[in-house]
């Protein structure tokens, strides 16, 4: 073997990878936009995914690291029970239907989707169906520990600002209990990095049917 | 070759000046590299014990926005990778190179210089805008996106004296089996690091492709980078040390190939089940299974070349360091197996254990073939031996017993988490059990990370100490067992 062929030979080992792994399906995926449904199949209307993705707030997630902890990702059943958990999807309050399993348009408007790292805390794919109202949201933020006295997630304390109560109090300011509250004179609220992160948060719910398997399909556990 | 007794006085003589030339040719860079190398390990290590305490205590040291968990791991993982990694890599490269080729590196050492010091500083500025909030939260190219033209072109400065090297000195007859990992390592590790960069950083979004593409490119900077720089510095110290040729240059081949081939495919079956098509996570997954093929072919030929010469692991530092960082390489090869085929895989996704593959590979398996070549090359360049036995006892006890804690804790967890995440009885319930199940595990990741830290910082400090030359004088290297004299090692060992 000669140094040319040696250096072919390495080329060659891994440009098959390269091409069949990242080359050829990045160029297919730029060719993936979204469908419309079709009325009589599916039964509803308008294009699939529904809406971009709130991308100011994802700015947030990105920023503070969450999918070190947070997943955004449901399996199907065969390989684990996510679609299982009571809110990780949509409709399972009182009789569990297993949420759909994640198809690739259901991230299409994301520059990068943040599928997650480890799953430290519970998956976020369908947050927007289980989620409390906002200010229950800010609260969870601000003190973890005031929600979930086992908690282990962070309190992001600088999307929150302390101030001082001029006038009437603020009506967005948290409502915390008395171990977490400010001293008294003042008040937390909001800043709009915050808000912005709890609108991504509700916007959360990538369970839509997909066009083409009816809801039904859509909702048993996918066939291996 | 260096292994075989030279026939006489004047041929040693000859031989020795020549490998103190090429020495002498690479100590700048070379030192250069290990020691902020070092200073990086340490950071990382130090913030590996604050991250696993935020884990478990996320109120410890106050709410300080960046040492939350989601800015300091992140931080951390990348100054061991990039601040430590690949650094101590291209030191191990330059040198092994120009020694087994036989080069003196002739000119561009200045070069060589400047653009580790541009890899510094763009990793600094990196880590500093993750650690404020400029995380671009994908795994291990977390630094904003203008960091990564910087290190690409420094690691191509030193790329290039290397594949030069190695091309004079080719012989189509001879087997080099070290040179053929590290110029592999050489020529994959830009293709890779390009390829993942312009994917996410420069094309119009990927979305969940773009999740898979991340996770190939980890796999492939352990697998193509890591992994043979580590293979390579093992095939060269192993039999220079015991003085016993190689055992198999067939089984080395293959090993080599094997890898080779199988390297490029692995990793998107970190996201088996997920939005990806499902032929890429389960070819992944098959290669992650199949990969055990060359790391049992690398694990034999070493086996079978340090066989009856364990004494030499007991007394010479360098061999003890490789010769543990070697038995690393299977644990990473099952590790990875487990994580990706589907039985256990299902279980262990998302879990710890994915964590426990990233440490037994890149520390447990890389960093301690390449503390072993430190051990042997820095002598050698700096002109004195390592001052104390003790301090690179405790160092190899304390890395070992840590390393071997944060595996095996972080695989049992894997499996306890995956077993409450799948558990049908959890289904209703919030995340309570899984925070709580798995809290003892990250307090013991936090002791292990500790131990490391302590180990490192004796590693740093006489590594600090050697390069401004301050080391013992004398021409007898530093070994662990002095009693053992009988199995006397090579002058050279």
């Amino acid at each position: 073997m000669n140094f040319r062929s040696f250096i072919l030979g390495l080329a060659a080992a891994f440009g098959l990878p390269w091409l069949c792994l990242i080359v050829i399906p990045v160029v297919k995926y730029q060719q993936l936009t979204p469908v419309a449904y079709d009325k009589d199949k599916d039964g509803v209307e308008g294009m699939f995914p529904p809406a971009p993705i709130n991308a100011q707030g994802q700015l947030v997630y990105v920023r503070e690291g969450c999918n070190q902890c947070h997943t955004q990702m449901i399996r199907p059943s065969q390989l684990g029970l996510d679609g299982w958990y009571k809110g990780w999807g949509q409709d399972q309050e009182a009789r569990p239907v297993a949420a759909r399993s994640n198809v690739l348009r259901d991230y299409l408007s994301e520059k990068y989707a943040l599928l997650g790292i480890q799953r430290v805390g519970p998956d976020l794919t369908n947050f927007g169906w289980r989620a409390p109202e906002a200010a229950a949201l800010h609260v969870h933020f601000y003190a973890p520990r005031s929600v979930h006295d086992w908690s282990t997630m962070p309190a992001y304390t600088q999307l929150y600002k302390l101030q001082k109560i001029q006038g009437p109090p603020s009506d967005r300011a948290l409502k915390l209990s008395k171990k977490f509250a400010p001293p008294a004179g003042y008040e937390v609220v909001p800043t709009p990095e915050a808000d912005r992160l709890v609108e991504y948060l509700l916007s959360l719910k990538r369970d839509y049917p997909v066009p083409g398997q009816s809801a039904a399909v859509a909702a048993s556990p996918a066939k291996k | 070759m260096q292994t075989t007794p030279a026939s006489s006085d004047t041929e040693l003589q000859a031989d020795n000046l020549r490998r103190a030339a090429i020495d002498k040719s690479v100590k700048g860079p070379v030192l250069f590299l290990f020691t902020n190398g070092a200073f990086w390990l340490m950071f990382s290590t130090i913030l590996g014990v604050l991250a696993a305490i935020k884990l478990v205590e996320p109120e410890f040291l106050g709410h300080a926005p960046f040492i939350s968990y989601g800015r300091l791991q992140p931080a951390r993982i990348n100054a061991l990778v990039y601040g430590w990694g690949v650094q101590a890599a291209l030191g191990v490269m330059l040198w092994i190179m120009a020694r087994r080729s036989g080069q003196e590196l002739k000119h561009g050492k200045s070069l060589l210089i400047t653009a580790g010091v541009f890899w510094n500083i763009t990793i600094t500025v990196g880590i500093l805008a993750i650690l404020m909030g400029k995380s671009t939260s994908i795994e291990w190219l977390e630094m904003p996106k203008f960091v990564w033209p910087v290190l690409l072109a420094c690691f191509l400065c030193y790329a290039w004296p290397i594949a030069r090297m190695f091309g004079r000195a080719f012989r189509p007859e001879g087997f080099m089996v070290s040179t053929w990992y590290i110029l592999g390592a050489c020529f994959w590790f830009p293709w890779i690091f390009i390829t993942a960069n312009v994917a996410l950083h420069c094309l119009p979004g990927l979305g969940a492709l773009g999740a898979g593409i991340d996770a190939w490119y980890i796999h492939g900077v352990i697998l193509l980078f890591f992994v043979p720089v580590g293979i390579g510095a093992a095939y060269y110290f192993i039999p220079k040390i015991t003085g016993q040729p190689i055992a198999s240059a067939q089984l080395a081949s293959a090993g080599f190939w094997t890898l080779a081939i199988l390297g490029g495919w692995t990793g998107m079956q970190k996201y088996m089940g997920g939005p990806l098509p499902a032929w890429m996570t389960a070819v992944g997954a098959a290669t992650g299974v199949l990969l055990l093929i060359p790391v049992g072919l690398v694990g034999l030929n070493h086996h079978l070349t340090t066989l009856g010469k364990h004494s030499a692991v007991a007394s010479s530092p360098t061999l003890r360091f490789i010769f543990f960082g070697a038995l690393f390489y299977p644990v990473s090869g099952f590790v990875l197996a487990l994580n990706s085929a589907f039985w256990t895989g299902s279980a262990l996704q998302f879990t710890q254990s994915w964590y426990s593959f990233q440490v037994v590979s890149v520390y447990g398996f890389f960093s301690m073939c390449v503390f072993g070549a430190i051990y042997y090359i820095v002598p050698r360049l700096s002109g004195c031996e390592w001052l104390s036995v003790r301090l690179i006892r405790n160092h190899f006890w304390f890395s070992v017993y840590g390393i071997g804690t944060i595996v095996v804790m972080s695989l049992v967890a894997g499996w306890q988490q995956g077993a409450d995440l799948n558990n049908p009885e959890h289904w209703d319930q919030n995340f309570m059990n899984h925070v709580v199940n798995s809290r003892a595990y990250v307090v013991s990741r936090a002791v292990a990370w500790a131990l490391i830290s302590f180990s490192n910082l004796m590693f740093l400090l006489h590594l600090l100490l050697m390069v401004a030359g301050l080391g013992r004088r004398s021409s007898a290297p530093t070994l662990l067992h002095r009693e053992h004299d009988e199995h006397a090692l090579p002058a050279h060992a």
